[in-house]
C-alpha cells in the first residue's frame, strides 16, 4: 500500500475541499485516479485511513526497534512509510532505570526516618504560618 | 531523564506476576482489535479464553483498551520484552496464537497483514517460517495485503462504487459518440461546401483561360502585325544596369575606380575561395565555389567594360 497523502504532499488529516484540489493538481494521471477512488468517497477514506495509521504506527515501532531491514518489511509499505530510525535508546531500559531511581528515593526517604520527617516538616509549616499570621496582625494593630 | 509518572501500561507491566505474559497480552490484543466485524464483549471474551494460562495476574480488559489506542509507547515496550525474554518455543507458540486470532472468522484484514508480519519480525521469524505456520493454521496461503490504495480494489470490492464508475464511463462514452457524431456532421457540411466552392472556382477558371486565350490571341497577332511594321532586333538589357549589378556583387558604389575593383575582387576571392572550405563539407565547398564564379564573372565583365 502506498502513502498517498505523502504522495500528494498533504498531512493525513487535511479537509476534502484541500485534497480534491490537490488531486485535481496532481499531474500524475494513474496517481490522480488512485486518489480520486480511495480517498474521495468518505467511506473508502475511512478505510484508508484507518490502515494508514496501523501502517505508519508499524514504520516508527520499526525504527525504534531497529527493525527498519527486516525481512518482511518490504515494497511499497516498506518505501512509504519507512522512518529514520531514532537511535538505540530502549524504553525497556529507561523504564528500568526509572524505577530503580524511584526505588532508591523511596529508601532515602525511608532512611530519613519517613513519617516522622513529614509530620516535622507539617509542624514546622504551621508555626512559620503562625508566627508570620500575628505579625501581621500586630502590623495592622499598629497601624 | 523522562519527566512525569508512568504510563498505564507501565505500570501494569511493573506491578505484572509475568512480564512477557503481559506484553504477548498486548501484542495479541492489538491483533484482535484490528480484526473487523467483531464486537467489543467478543473481543474480551476471545482473550481471556486464549490467555487463559498467562501467569501475568491482572485483567486483560485494560489491554484492550491500550491496544485500542495504539499507544506506540506501549507496543515498543511490549516487542522489547518479547524480544528480551522470549525463547524460541514461546517465540513460535505466540506467533501460532496471533495468526489463530487474526483468522478467526477465515479472513485476514487489511491491518493484520501488516501487524502479522511485524509480530513475526519482532520475534524473529524468517518468511518462509511464518509462510509455513499460516498454511497449516488456516489451510490456505498468506498472499500479499490487499493494496487499497488503488482504484482496482475499490472497482473489484465495492459494487456500489464499481457501478457508478460503469454509469459514469457510460455516459461519457454516449457524450463522446454524440460528439463524434456532430463533429462528423459538422465535417461533412463543411467538405460539401467545399466541394460547391471548387467548382465554382473551376468555372471561374475556365472562364479566365478562355479570356487568357483570347488576350494571347490578340497579342500576338498585335506583334506579328509590329513586326511586319518594324523588323528590328530585340533590344539587349542596358549595360549600365549589367555593371550596377555587378558593382553591388563586388561591393562597391557606381564610379568605382579599376584599382577599387581589382582590391575587392582579391579580398572577396580571397575570403571565398572553395579552397579554404576545404576541410568542411562538400557541401560548403559546391557553395563557396558558386560564390567565387559569380565574383569573378562580375570582375571580368566590369574590367572588360572598363577598357
Amino acid at each position: 500500500m502506498r502513502d498517498l497523502y505523502q504522495r500528494l504532499a498533504l498531512a493525513p488529516d487535511v479537509d476534502a475541499p484541500t485534497l480534491e484540489a490537490a488531486i485535481e493538481a496532481c499531474p500524475n494521471r494513474a496517481l490522480r485516479q488512485d486518489a480520486e477512488a480511495t480517498l474521495v468517497v468518505a467511506s473508502h477514506r475511512q478505510r484508508y485511513d484507518e490502515t494508514h495509521r496501523v501502517l505508519r504506527d508499524i514504520g516508527s515501532l520499526r525504527a525504534r526497534l531497529g527493525l527498519t531491514h527486516a525481512p518482511h518489511w518490504q515494497g511499497e509499505a516498506a518505501n512509504d512509510f519507512s522512518q529514520p530510525s531514532s537511535g538505540p535508546a530502549s524504553s525497556l531500559d529507561t523504564l528500568t532505570s526509572r524505577v530503580s531511581e524511584a526505588v532508591s528515593l523511596f529508601d532515602r526517604f525511608k532512611r530519613l526516618g519517613g513519617g516522622w520527617l513529614l509530620v516535622a516538616l507539617f509542624v514546622l509549616g504551621a508555626c512559620v504560618g503562625l508566627v508570620g499570621g500575628l505579625a501581621l496582625a500586630a502590623g495592622l494593630g499598629v497601624l | 531523564m523522562p519527566t512525569g509518572g508512568f504510563s498505564s501500561f507501565e505500570r501494569v507491566l511493573i506491578e505484572s506476576r509475568s512480564q512477557v505474559d503481559t506484553a504477548v497480552l498486548l501484542l495479541l490484543a492489538w491483533v484482535l482489535v484490528k480484526r473487523r466485524g467483531v464486537s467489543d464483549s467478543q473481543r474480551r471474551r476471545r482473550l481471556a479464553q486464549v490467555t487463559g494460562h498467562f501467569r501475568h495476574g491482572h485483567a486483560p480488559t485494560a489491554m484492550l483498551e491500550i491496544a485500542r489506542e495504539q499507544n506506540i509507547d506501549a507496543l515498543q515496550l511490549a516487542a522489547e520484552v518479547i524480544r528480551r525474554d522470549c525463547d524460541a518455543q514461546r517465540r513460535q507458540a505466540v506467533m501460532h496464537q496471533a495468526i489463530t486470532l487474526a483468522t478467526d472468522d477465515g479472513t485476514l484484514s487489511t491491518e493484520n497483514h501488516h501487524v502479522l508480519r511485524f509480530l513475526a519480525d519482532v520475534l524473529t521469524l524468517a518468511p518462509t517460517t511464518l509462510a509455513t505456520l499460516f498454511l497449516e493454521l488456516t489451510g490456505v496461503a498468506l498472499g500479499r495485503p490487499e493494496d487499497i490504495s488503488r482504484q482496482a480494489y475499490w472497482l473489484e470490492h465495492d459494487a456500489d462504487y464499481r457501478e457508478a464508475r460503469a454509469r459514469e464511463e457510460r455516459e461519457a462514452n454516449e457524450r463522446e459518440a454524440r460528439e463524434a457524431k456532430e463533429r462528423e456532421a459538422r465535417q461533412a457540411a463543411e467538405a460539401a461546401a467545399q466541394e460547391r466552392k471548387r467548382q465554382e472556382q473551376a468555372r471561374r477558371d475556365e472562364v479566365q483561360r478562355e479570356q487568357a486565350r483570347e488576350d494571347q490571341a490578340r497579342r500576338e497577332k498585335a506583334r506579328r502585325e509590329r513586326a511586319r511594321r518594324d523588323p528590328g532586333p530585340t533590344p539587349a538589357p542596358s549595360d549600365a544596369y549589367k555593371t550596377r549589378r555587378a558593382l553591388a556583387v563586388l561591393g562597391l558604389a557606381s564610379g568605382a575606380s579599376r584599382a577599387d575593383i581589382r582590391r575587392a575582387y582579391r579580398r572577396l576571392a580571397q575570403l571565398n575561395h572553395p579552397d579554404r572550405f576545404y576541410t568542411q563539407s562538400d557541401h560548403h565547398v559546391a557553395l563557396a565555389s558558386q560564390r567565387f564564379q559569380r565574383i569573378k564573372n562580375a570582375y571580368d565583365y566590369l574590367i572588360k567594360a572598363s577598357l
